[in-house]
């Protein structure tokens, strides 16, 4: 006994599922049909010819019975009378007018033949294979023959005084009707069948058409186009999947509507909070650079004035070590008002801004830095001046403080209304992918004004083998 | 599941073998013909005893089976009914000494004692009486009251030898002066009295003539007959049909069955015999008792 594995189906479902599955919700409902109208149509005629066959050899029997009978009857006389010749005639006519009688003898009292169908000679086989008692009604037996089945109905003849009358019935003809029916049912089982698969066939179009045309939107909302709508075909679990399907798209349009008005608020907040980042800024140095270097440059034109006139020799050493103070001050003051804001930016451009900030950098960070500039003769869009020389800040900054870099170069170029900008350094590197999940904010601010500006920001670089930074902008 | 899916194929297929199980019995060859045994002659050489179709051949065997297995049995040899469709055919056989002993109808016994010298050997006494009748019966509903009313019928005959089936009824049809092809609108033959009953009582014909003593026996075993066909007219009695021998019978065998016949009312086994076949007994007769029957015979022969 094979006990079967209750961890995983067995393995003929195992196909069938594996079967089922790789073929389409046409091909299944079709399947269906297929098998149903085959199913039904087999049993029904394995059925019908069951049936058929019994009830077409119960009548044999009881033909056969009623010809014997007869026989034996119109027989009786003849027997008697010694007509011999008529009683053969009887027994030929019998056969003539009943054509699934196979044959028909006389035997008399003595258990002589004395009329039969054959013709010449006599299967003596026959004789022996029915026999009846005198008092019997009759006697009905299935006979093997070289022929096929015969129904062998033996009938005695006046009581058995005048002998026994023998008729056999061939189902030959039972075998051809049952034969002819079940052929005629076969064929219009295939022809149901293939009216079926016509049906069928419309019916998984009506049936599948709104699934595929659903699959469709949903591929094309799946990549992002909120507008497609399914024409609801049949208020049926479809139409209803429709109905949800396009509540949900409606849904998902409204949420992105939202979402980009919410982008753009954002976007709009983002230049607004830049601009007054840059506007306080260059306030905040115009203020350091008018203001208070003003102040004190005075300062130390009057401490250069009254250490001219102190006659206190130890005074005048204090004087100039305030003066010095001052002027260091002064330096400071200047260099926090082009780190916030250059007015060089403002008042001769990128390049020159770039120029003057590279020189300050390698002075300051002593790191080898080139800068070249292609195609930037004409002034660029404020903002996109600004965007991008903070970016270079930003940028060389990072390269200064994290890169362990010898050397940098920055290239920027101006090609097809577009603006390459290009960071380079032979430092250590690092991974890109953690330094973007890891939220750096130097990154991501690059990145924020790039694309205010509607450009891109690539980085590449590889542990070990230094960084380059990408910037795309179109002017 | 998998068991359930077994279970049903094998259901379909027990279902499926249901139908094309043959019997287990040897096959029998419908096309090898032989031919059929030739009768090997018997040692002991059956008494033939022919029966004239007075009555149908199954009544013959019913009356008369009794009666012969009683003379087989005190012959102590074999007896073979022999019938034949028409009295001519009986003659025949007496003639050609193809039977020993025959129940001949008079008009049949003065032919053939006539042609061949058929010898009586006894006559049956019914009622006590040694004569008979030959009776017009119509159906029971029919206006007839003579055979003028059967004009333009149909008319059923016996035998073309019977005397009371057939030459009676035409000497009527004679004396008014008619044929019976002109009289009646058909007649035909049913070869025995009872069928000729049968046949009026069924209304397959219009009227018959039959022997009386045939037609009392026949309303005996069925009574529902005698309902159904009533008597019109009855003949002048005739000398009863007798028992004969042919020319060739040996003398003595002629002697032994004449004897064996007449004591047979003397043995209650005979007279069991007698009865079933409705007769008293048997006695001895002589030729000229069947003289009336010459004389109707000649005058429907000499009627033109």
């Amino acid at each position: 006994m094979i006990t079967p594995d209750r961890t995983a189906p067995p393995l003929i479902f195992q196909y069938f599922w594996r079967f089922a599955g790789a073929v389409s919700v046409r091909t299944k409902i079709l399947g269906i049909v297929l098998v149903l109208v085959v199913l039904l149509g087999v049993g029904i005629t394995v059925q019908v010819r069951i049936v058929l066959q019994n009830a077409l050899i119960s009548r044999l029997q009881e033909q056969s019975v009623s010809i014997a009978r007869d026989v034996a009857a119109r027989a009786t006389d003849l027997i008697l009378i010694n007509d011999l010749y008529a009683l053969h005639q009887l027994l030929v006519e019998t056969q003539a007018n009943n054509p699934d009688v196979r044959y028909a003898f006389v035997v008399d009292s003595n258990g002589e033949i004395i009329a039969h169908t054959f013709g010449r000679g006599f299967p003596m086989a026959l004789l022996m294979a029915n026999t009846i008692a005198p008092d019997d009604h009759h006697q009905t037996v299935e006979l093997a023959t070289d022929e096929g089945p015969v129904w062998d109905t033996a009938v005695p003849i006046f009581n058995g005084q005048a002998g026994i009358a023998r008729v056999g019935v061939s189902v030959d003809s039972v075998r051809a009707t049952v034969a002819a029916l079940t052929g005629q049912m076969l064929l219009t089982t295939v022809m149901v069948s293939a009216v079926g698969i016509a049906a069928a066939t419309l019916l998984t179009w009506i049936v599948t058409r709104p699934i595929l045309n659903l699959k469709q939107v949903a591929q094309a909302v799946g990549q992002g186009d909120f507008s497609q709508r399914i024409t609801p075909w049949a208020g049926d679990e479809i139409g209803e999947l429709a109905q949800a399907f396009n509540t949900m798209t409606a849904e998902l349009d409204e949420a992105e509507q939202e979402r980009q008005e919410r982008d753009k608020l954002r976007t709009r907040l983002l230049e607004q909070v830049i601009t007054a980042q840059e506007e306080e800024r260059k306030r905040i140095a115009r203020e350091l650079h008018d203001e208070t270097g003003q102040s004190l440059t005075s300062l130390m034109v009057r401490m250069q004035t009254m250490n001219q006139k102190c006659p206190v020799p130890e005074l005048k050493l204090q004087i100039e070590d305030a003066r010095r103070l001052i002027a260091q001050t002064l330096d400071n003051v200047h260099n926090l008002a082009l780190e916030l804001r250059p007015s060089v930016l403002d008042d001769l451009g990128l390049e020159a801004a770039l120029q003057r900030y590279v020189q300050d950098s390698r002075r300051r960070y002593s790191l080898e830095i080139d800068l070249i500039a292609i195609g930037l003769e004409d002034r660029l869009p404020a903002p996109v001046e600004t965007a991008l020389y903070r970016i270079v800040q930003e940028g060389l900054t990072n390269v200064a403080r994290h890169a362990q870099a010898h050397t940098a170069s920055v290239l920027l170029e101006r090609r097809n209304g577009r603006i390459r900008l290009i960071i380079e350094d032979d430092g250590k590197g690092f991974d890109p992918l953690q330094a973007a999940s890891g939220g750096r904010l130097g990154l991501y601010g690059m990145r924020e004004r790039a694309e205010l500006l509607n450009g891109t920001v690539t980085i590449e670089s590889v542990p070990g083998q230094g960084t380059s930074l990408f910037v795309e902008v179109p002017v | 599941m998998r068991y359930l899916l077994v279970c049903c194929l094998l259901i379909l297929l027990i279902g499926l073998m249901g139908c094309t199980a043959q019997p287990a019995t040897a096959v029998i060859s419908l096309s090898n013909l032989e031919p059929l045994p030739v009768d090997i002659p018997t040692e002991v050489v059956p008494l033939r005893v022919a029966i004239a179709a007075v009555i149908s051949p199954q009544g013959n065997v019913d009356s008369y089976g009794p009666l012969l297995n009683y003379l087989s049995a005190k012959l102590e040899r074999p007896v073979k009914l022999v019938q034949r469709r028409t009295y001519a055919e009986i003659n025949d056989l007496i003639k050609a000494g193809d039977v020993d002993m025959a129940f001949v109808c008079t008009s049949a016994y003065v032919a053939g004692a006539r042609e061949f010298g058929m010898q009586l050997l006894a006559a049956p006494q019914v009622d006590g009486e040694t004569v008979y009748y030959s009776v017009l019966i119509v159906p029971t509903d029919s206006p007839a009251k003579s055979i003028e009313d059967l004009r333009g019928g149909i008319f059923a005959f016996t035998d073309p030898m019977s005397n009371t089936g057939r030459n009676y009824p035409m000497h009527l049809i004679q004396k008014l002066g008619e044929t019976p092809d002109m009289f009646f609108a058909r007649t035909f033959y049913t070869y025995s009295h009872d069928d000729a009953i049968r046949a009026v009582a069924n209304h397959v014909a219009d009227g018959a003539a039959v022997d009386s003593l045939v037609y009392q026996f026949v309303l005996a075993r069925d009574p529902e007959l005698g309902q159904r066909t009533r008597i019109i007219h009855q003949s002048r009695p005739f000398g009863i049909p007798p028992v004969v021998v042919g020319p060739h019978v040996r003398p003595q065998l002629a002697a032994q069955l004449q004897a064996t016949l007449i004591h047979m009312a003397d043995d209650p086994d005979g007279q069991a015999a007698l009865a079933a076949a409705g007769l008293d007994r048997f006695v001895p007769i002589t030729d000229m008792v069947y003289d009336s029957v010459r004389e109707l015979e000649q005058a429907v022969a000499s009627t033109p």
